[in-house]
């Protein structure tokens, strides 16, 4: 029951603390809001072109044809243990050869195909991983895939986890530098307070904890702002995109359709965190008890 | 109740207080004197654990509050009232507030915050200010609202810090028998001062600090001005 009391007067603090900000509360909500846009939009956009990516990357496949003399049942049966093969297509030298005939007109010899073994994977990244084992089976005469595509597209699916990375590590900075000097100048008014508090024993969380709560509160303000901007943006463009922009490309529109919600629980949970901690590690740094 | 064993305190080298042995007893009134600079607010803040003696054992209530842990500090605190100089209220709460200020803090329930701040304002003879702010109040009825608040949650020490530094001579005596009625009471109570009058008016203990090192201790005493010059 005590607990509950300290809980409910935390909870009165920090709305005290947030009528006291008045306009600034909106000035930083607002800052704030603008990074967490920016970073939905930058999240939401590196989702859509990585499922490209990996469409473009699962629809890559390592072609592995056989010695003679080999079952392709058994071959077939052993490559699909490999880690990352999703699927293996045996393609009989005769039903090769069947189709070869029926395509093109060619001479009536003996069948020069060997049984052939169509290997799709899970992820683009895989590919040269597993070319690589496939190379080492003895049943296996020779392999063929495409190099040069898969490397360019692991090198865009690089580059879009780095830029992501940056893009979330300097709007986190950011929003912790905000975050930090409005906690900073609330604990400099709420200095008398704070040395009452602790002169007379209340413990630090009571302390910091109204100060971790009104940061907390800030995040999630500017998250629903930014969740909000988001959806319209969303709702907006994705016909647009859909009409557009895809009817260029030679691919199903719907790779495309990532879906907003993933992006709005990681704009509310960073808001959340990062304006909780930036304001944690202010209160850690400018009050001492 | 209070009790300090060759107590060391050094910053950056220089010692502020030096082989200081002192002891005070359960409900013991006494006064910590010595000039600006002679070791007073150091002792003081050793007491309530704002820092700790670079040598030495502070015991109050016979813990050794030297090698508490950071975590450990405020359950000390409770244990003690500490009143201040500057009277340090909030002026944007009442007088009712400001001495439960704490004790909601510490979770106390509504009720006993009630009885117990009333209780508090009745000893300090502000009953009927509890709806006034501070700035609407004296500086001889703040420190009582300082007094009501450090005695609240019925500590067994109280520790004074200047507590008259910024009254007239007639409200600084006031503040200090109403300190001492709050020591028969059975509370302990340090004051520190430099308040010449004030010390030789209560003819109580006296423990005079210059150059952070106890030169006397003397019950019934008389603030010694000529000795720590």
């Amino acid at each position: 029951m005590r607990n509950i009391r300290i809980f409910l007067r935390v909870l009165t603090e920090t709305t005290t603390g947030l009528k006291r900000g008045g306009w600034s509360n909106w000035l930083v909500i607002s800052i704030l809001a603008v990074a967490l846009t920016i970073f939905g939009g930058v999240l939401q956009t590196t989702m859509a072109i990585k499922s490209v990516v990996s469409s473009w990357g699962s629809q890559l496949e390592i072609s592995a044809y056989l010695k003679d003399g080999f079952d392709p049942q058994k071959v077939a049966r052993n490559v699909s243990q490999l880690p990352d093969v999703q699927l293996v297509e045996i393609v009989p030298k005769e039903v090769a050869w069947q189709e070869m005939q029926n395509n093109y007109k060619v001479a009536a010899l003996n069948n020069p195909l060997p049984n052939t073994l169509h290997i799709k994977l899970a992820n683009v990244q895989a590919v040269e991983k597993t070319a690589d084992k496939l190379k080492a089976f003895t049943s296996i005469e020779h392999i063929r895939f495409p190099l040069k595509v898969a490397r360019n597209l692991n090198k865009v699916r690089q580059f879009l986890e780095i830029a992501g990375f940056v893009v979330t590590g300097a709007l986190s900075a950011a929003t912790l530098v905000v975050i930090g000097n409005t906690i900073h100048l609330v604990i400099q008014s709420r200095q008398r307070e704070i040395e009452i508090l602790s002169l007379t024993g209340v413990s630090p969380w009571y302390i910091k904890g109204p100060l971790i709560l009104q940061g907390a509160s800030y995040g999630m303000g500017a998250a629903l702002i930014a969740g909000a901007i988001l959806f319209c943006l969303h709702a907006y463009m994705d016909p647009y995109i859909h009409e557009q922009l895809l009817s260029f490309l030679p691919m199903n529109s719907s790779v495309m359709d990532v879906g907003l919600l993933p992006t709005l629980i990681v704009v509310l949970t960073l808001g959340v965190a990062v304006g909780a901690g930036g304001s944690a590690w202010t209160s850690g740094r400018y009050i001492k008890i | 109740m209070i009790r300090l064993q060759n107590i060391h305190k050094e910053y950056n080298g220089k010692s502020a207080l030096t082989d200081v042995n002192l002891h005070i007893g359960l409900g013991e009134f006494a006064f910590l004197v010595g000039p600006s600079g002679a070791g007073k607010s150091t002792l003081m803040r050793l007491l309530y654990r704002e820092e700790a003696p670079t040598r030495g054992t502070v015991t109050i209530g016979g813990v050794n509050i030297t090698r508490l842990s950071r975590g450990q500090v405020p359950l000390l605190r409770r244990r003690l009232g500490i009143v201040f100089q500057d009277f340090k209220l909030l002026p944007k709460q009442t007088v009712f507030d400001n001495v439960a200020y704490v004790l909601r803090a510490l979770g106390v329930d509504e009720v006993d915050v009630r009885r117990r701040v009333n209780s508090a304002l009745a000893i300090v003879s502000l009953e009927d200010k509890t709806a006034e702010f501070p700035e609407t109040l004296s500086g001889g009825e703040q420190q009582r609202v300082g007094i009501a608040r450090a005695i609240v949650n019925g500590p067994p020490v109280l520790l004074a810090d200047e507590p008259t530094g910024n009254l007239d001579p007639q409200t600084s005596l006031e503040i200090v028998q109403l300190l001492d009625r709050i020591s028969q009471r059975g509370t302990t109570v340090l004051i520190s001062t430099h308040d010449q009058p004030i010390v030789d008016a209560m003819r109580k203990r006296v423990i005079s600090l210059k150059n952070g090192q106890i030169i006397s201790d003397v019950n019934s005493g008389i603030y010694e001005m000529e000795a720590l010059r």
